[in-house]
């Protein structure tokens, strides 16, 4: 319909939705970079969510993560090849984590509301990233006059599985990061406890629930998971750092998923998986359609409002 | 180049007052419509779908009152869109907000696309200044006068909002439902109607935030062009407790910290390109650095956030 209205042809932009990803060149390697990214992003904000605590920061701490990358890069070079290499993707999750921190010890301690301070701090890390590209990180070669970093070597970028095709190692350690959050979140009792608090504080209270504890664990998880997504996304795909990299709020797409994959550590990795093969596609058919790529927005947008609405359809209909 | 203080100094004051009515239309708009329970995440989306209304009715009648109808008539819409999905359809304010927000965000750029696909286009016809010659008087002057009626109409709106809530019966309507929907609804008050209306009323303020900002603040379309701003307002709400005065007191503290450091960039010159970035941070930390100080004290309306269903 928006398709329609921007000027485009139906027919080919419903198979560039709904093909172009699985059969244009790059297409499925598009998809399975997303997916890691949106996946690893979404279990930390369905994390936090689960506590009731909104996450909106995401985009934040993924630009500190990939700050950190080439930070730990440059300044820990004499370290040893696997050393090193170790050391800049966790490098990326204790930028996250350091990040969140700052809402997290507000929110617990003074009790400072963690959608305010994770947008407030939204807009720090974007600056931040900024002033690291003209300067400590940047690139000494100028490609086009834009501000962009040096890049990651070839043996500090994560190897695709089989070499023909472009999907990496990072895809199968997220999964593995999902089952092992899956057994250790939703098979015990701390997915009793996150929830009890995310419903209500005076319960948690009465079943003797550390309150604070919950809301610090749950925070800090998704700050390390959204830096650690900015390394899978730096060493597995992008190599290096440009402006291109903070234009979209992927942190918005990852609540999208986390939502419906109804804050559930594996449901969010189905949502992803979803969301990936519908930007891209969406991106796609921007392209051929001829219209803008924002398009993708509107169509999150209303995906997540129809999502909205399916949950109030069905709700209503096992509620009164 | 030495620069007088003088001029330093109504340097940043005039930019503090050219940027402030942004916050507070659409922090009175957020505050009524946050007293009755209602927190509208979207705003930045509403705010981009009046901006582009604004001018692409500006650069067709080349009159800004125009532009301006045609801002509150586009925020009206989606902020309807947003109630029906937060208020009659009870769904979670937050995400909806954001899903308005991204739906401004996509569907604000495709339709400039559409309409300008050159990006080309007329100039943009702004609101006069109240006094024309402003830069033909003294000081004060240019601080004062180079402004346009909107600045001054957001003050006298900062007054009317806490008129209005503190001293009518329709806003303690709104607070009631925002405090306690049970005992308003005893009371015969219709909780979902009046928050409907609140919601409304600052959905059409975040048009007249998103007309001004187009007028006055960016001068022309870019994508993604309130880059965040619109969200700022929520900080500020948090910091003014929810109350009309103090958010004029964050509103201009906030804006003065930000013209300070953009004064001081642009005086010292091309050698500051590179830590610009850092400056630009300064205010945002400002406020972050507010929240041990006034957080503490700030308590939301007790049914923020929770939607109301009669029985």
């Amino acid at each position: 319909m928006v398709v329609v209205y921007a000027g485009g042809n139906i027919e080919v932009a419903l198979t560039s939705l709904f093909l172009n990803p699985i059969t244009l060149s790059g297409g499925v390697q598009q998809i399975f970079v997303r997916f890691v990214l949106f996946y690893t992003m979404g279990m930390g904000v369905g994390l936090a969510l689960k506590a009731g605590l909104w996450n909106i920061g995401a985009q934040g701490q993924l630009l500190i993560g990939m700050v950190m990358v080439f930070l730990v890069y440059t300044s820990l070079g004499f370290l040893p090849w696997p050393v090193l290499y170790v050391a800049m993707i966790l490098g990326a999750a204790v930028g996250g984590f350091l990040w969140i921190a700052v809402p997290t010890i507000l929110r617990v301690k003074f009790g400072a509301n963690e959608i305010v301070v994770t947008i407030l701090l939204n807009v720090v890390a974007i600056n931040f990233a900024f002033y690291m590209l003209s300067g400590p990180i940047k690139s000494t070669g100028t490609a086009l006059g834009f501000p962009h970093s040096i890049e990651l070597p070839a043996q500090f970028q994560i190897p695709s599985i089989v070499s023909s095709v472009p999907i990496t190692y990072a895809v199968p350690a997220t999964i593995a990061i999902g089952i092992i959050l899956y057994l250790v979140v939703e098979r015990t009792p701390f997915r009793i406890k996150a929830n009890t608090v995310g419903e209500s504080h005076e319960t948690a209270r009465y079943a003797g629930i550390s309150i604070p504890r919950v809301m610090a664990i749950t925070m800090l998880a998704a700050g390390a998971l959204a830096g650690l997504a900015g390394a899978t996304y730096l060493m597995g795909y992008r190599y290096e750092l440009d402006i291109g990299s903070f234009s979209t709020n992927y942190g918005l797409v990852a609540i999208i998923c986390a939502l419906v994959g109804r804050k559930h550590m594996l449901g969010i990795g189905f949502a992803s998986f979803f969301f990936a093969y519908m930007t891209i596609g969406a991106e796609s058919m921007a392209l051929s359609a001829n219209v803008t790529t924002y398009v993708v927005f509107a169509m999150e947008g209303i995906m997540m409002l129809g999502i909205l609405l399916g949950n109030y359809l069905t709700e209503r209909k096992y509620s009164v | 180049m030495t620069v007088a203080l003088s001029d330093i100094l109504i340097g940043v004051f005039s930019t503090t007052l050219t940027l402030s009515p942004f916050y507070l239309f659409a922090g009175m708009g957020e505050i009524v419509s946050e007293q009755s329970g209602v927190a509208n995440m979207g705003l930045e989306g509403i705010m981009l779908m009046s901006l582009v209304a604004t001018f692409i009715a500006d650069y067709m009648t080349g009159n800004p009152w125009i532009a301006l109808l045609a801002a509150l008539a586009v925020a009206a819409v989606v902020g309807a869109l947003f109630a029906l999905a937060a208020i009659r359809l009870r769904m979670d304010q937050i995400a909806s907000g954001l899903a308005i927000y991204l739906l401004g965000l996509g569907l604000s750029f495709v339709i400039f696309n559409v309409v300008y696909p050159s990006g080309l286009t007329p100039n943009y016809v702004a609101l006069p200044p109240i006094i024309p010659n402003w830069n033909t008087v003294s000081y004060v002057g240019i601080i004062f006068l180079k402004q346009n009626v909107l600045t001054y109409a957001s003050i006298v709106l900062v007054v009317l909002t806490a008129f209005f809530l503190s001293r009518t019966s329709l806003g303690l309507r709104v607070r009631a439902v925002g405090e306690n929907p049970k005992a308003a609804d005893n009371m015969g008050v219709n909780v979902n109607k009046v928050r409907f209306l609140a919601t409304l009323f600052g959905a059409l303020m975040f048009g007249v935030s998103g007309f001004y900002f187009a007028g006055n603040i960016v001068p022309g379309f870019q994508t993604d062009v309130i880059a965040g701003n619109g969200f700022i307002v929520l900080a500020m709400i948090y910091f003014a407790n929810w109350k009309p005065y103090r958010m004029l007191f964050a509103a201009f503290s906030f804006n003065i910290v930000y013209a300070a450091q953009s004064e001081y960039v642009s005086l010292s010159g091309s050698g500051m390109a590179s830590v610009s970035t850092l400056f630009n941070m300064l205010p945002y930390i400002f406020l972050l650095a507010l929240i041990p100080v006034f957080g503490r004290k700030a308590r939301a309306p007790k049914f923020l956030l929770k939607p109301y269903r009669k029985g």
